[in-house]
């Protein structure tokens, strides 16, 4: 059995106060069906986000049912930034097991309208330890800051060594409908913008948003539109930093996974999706996976390696650094920009001749982590 | 369960590591089985407090209210874990050497471990 990716769906992100998280999931919806061709009564399996500002004990319920659908399996997930393609490996293998057809996977919330910064931090920072770290008074982008200063350390860099890859993703983001940032920066901009926890500064760090993301999983494709999931990976070796092993959080074990399951090698992937909360993350999770040397990230960004028309096109939506985060979608758009890219939509911003695609998404601080292999299906 | 052992989060000015009977991994965090090997077989021992500094961040948004720059560190132990603390040292940088104080800097005044440079 075979699962193909059918339909996709991205809301625009950005501070856009007015719908709910509920609101914003079935929006995504929406589009994500009409992108599969399928109508809401085919679907029977859902899988929902957490939403951080809702709160629910039971997303996918709240979601089908005001969604207006019954479906047979409905089940929340929450795995921080790695939910939306862990959702995706469940709806999978629902599928391949002849489960379900049709697996509608959605999230969404209105995470910068919906609740106030001081909130938002505080919610994120328990991603912390609850005795050994929370109470030091960290925050999510303060244990990033912390990776970020053991890296440049390690590596004899200053802080500039970083600022290349949101000016990328933020070049990438100009020319894409929906991103909250379109504005080009520049290495001068990211320094000089304020510090948020040293070395990392506002333009190292992305933003919050609102907004909702979703797929369709199906046992057949719908189209020639449809994409396989040729793979996915995951590993969960650590909850928190204090537990983290330097330099071994797992990327490439769930990339490893991914890879074998789909038969391919990095050599044979076109485009990426990187998970980019942090300068800081994308650099360490392109270093981890092998894609370039320790250290030099940065450096490849500077050299145009993750443009369109790079060694390693990536986030060519602009990732979350300039797209948006908007909690469990922040992750999805990486993954619904691959494939817009394999199904060759991209129109300006095409990678050329793309074949295969791979995404990787990471919860907590590198604490889950989950890859995924995309195919054309005469590819495959 | 292993009983835990009152350590700075119970306002002694202690740090513990835990290290595996069979593999020898040491850890930090509590955990009843080593990450490692999977033994639940393991010594709890008192940290010396000494080792190296590998990252500072100063702190400019803040999870509470508080308008002030907060210092945090990672110290990588000579018995080998990281631990997370406060920075009271103002000079203290990746790639010195650094010892552990336990200051009453906390919620409420509790214990929370600090790092400053090693004389």
């Amino acid at each position: 059995m075979t699962a193909l990716l059918t339909g996709v769906g991205v809301t625009a992100y950005g501070r856009q106060p007015g719908p709910d998280s509920v609101d914003w999931q079935v929006q995504a919806a929406e589009l994500a069906l009409a992108d599969a061709g399928i109508e809401p009564g085919e679907v029977d399996a859902v899988l929902t986000g957490y939403s951080t500002v809702a709160g629910h004990l039971m997303p996918a319920n709240l979601f089908s049912e005001r969604f207006g659908i019954r479906p047979a399996i409905a089940f929340g997930l929450s795995v921080g930034g790695a939910t939306g393609l862990a959702m995706l490996a469940e709806a999978t293998r629902l599928v391949e097991s002849a489960a379900a057809r049709h697996v509608l996977v959605a999230a969404g919330e209105n995470r910068a309208s919906g609740q106030s910064r001081e909130t938002s931090t505080r919610i994120l920072a328990q991603v912390g330890h609850a005795r050994y770290e929370v109470p030091l008074g960290g925050t999510v982008p303060a244990y990033y800051a912390l990776l970020a200063s053991r890296y440049l350390w390690t590596f004899g860099l200053g802080p500039e060594a970083l600022a290349s890859l949101p000016v990328q993703m933020r070049a990438h983001a100009s020319r894409k409908l929906g991103a909250q940032f379109q504005k080009p920066i520049t290495v001068a901009d990211v320094l000089s913008s304020r510090p948020v926890a040293e070395p990392l500064r506002l333009l190292d760090c992305c933003p919050v948003s609102d907004g909702g993301a979703a797929f369709v999983v199906s046992a057949t494709p719908t189209s020639e539109r449809s994409l396989l999931v040729a793979g996915t990976g995951q590993a969960h070796r650590h909850q928190h930093l204090s537990a983290m092993e330097p330099g071994g959080s797992g990327a490439v074990q769930a990339a490893q996974r991914a890879l074998g399951e789909a038969e391919v090698t990095w050599e044979d992937v076109d485009v990426f999706g990187i998970y980019d909360s942090f300068s800081i993350t994308v650099a360490l999770l392109l270093e981890e996976l092998g894609l370039t040397p320790p250290g030099r990230a940065g450096a490849y960004a500077r050299a145009g390696a993750f443009e369109v028309d790079g060694r390693f096109p990536m986030n060519t939506h602009g990732g979350l650094l300039s797209y948006g985060h908007c909690g469990v979608g922040g992750g999805m758009a990486h993954l619904a920009e691959v494939a817009t890219q394999l199904r060759h939509e991209r129109g300006a911003a095409q990678v050329a001749d793309c074949e295969v695609g791979y995404v990787h998404a990471d919860g907590g601080v590198l604490s889950a982590h989950v890859g995924v292999v995309l195919k054309r299906v005469a590819t495959a | 369960m292993s009983e835990p052992v009152p350590d700075w989060t119970a306002g002694e000015p202690v740090l513990f590591v835990t290290v595996c009977s069979l593999c020898g991994t040491t850890w930090y965090l509590p955990a009843e089985h080593c990450p490692v090997c999977g033994s639940g077989d393991h010594d709890v021992r008192a940290a010396r407090g000494t080792g190296l500094c590998v990252a500072v961040t100063r702190v400019h948004v803040r999870a509470d209210a508080d308008d002030g720059v907060l210092c945090l560190g990672l110290l990588e132990l000579d018995e080998g874990p990281v631990v997370m603390g406060r920075v009271h040292d103002p000079d203290l940088a990746a790639g010195d050497r650094a010892r552990i104080e336990f200051r009453t800097d906390g919620p409420d005044g509790g214990l929370l471990p600090s790092f400053a440079r090693q004389d």
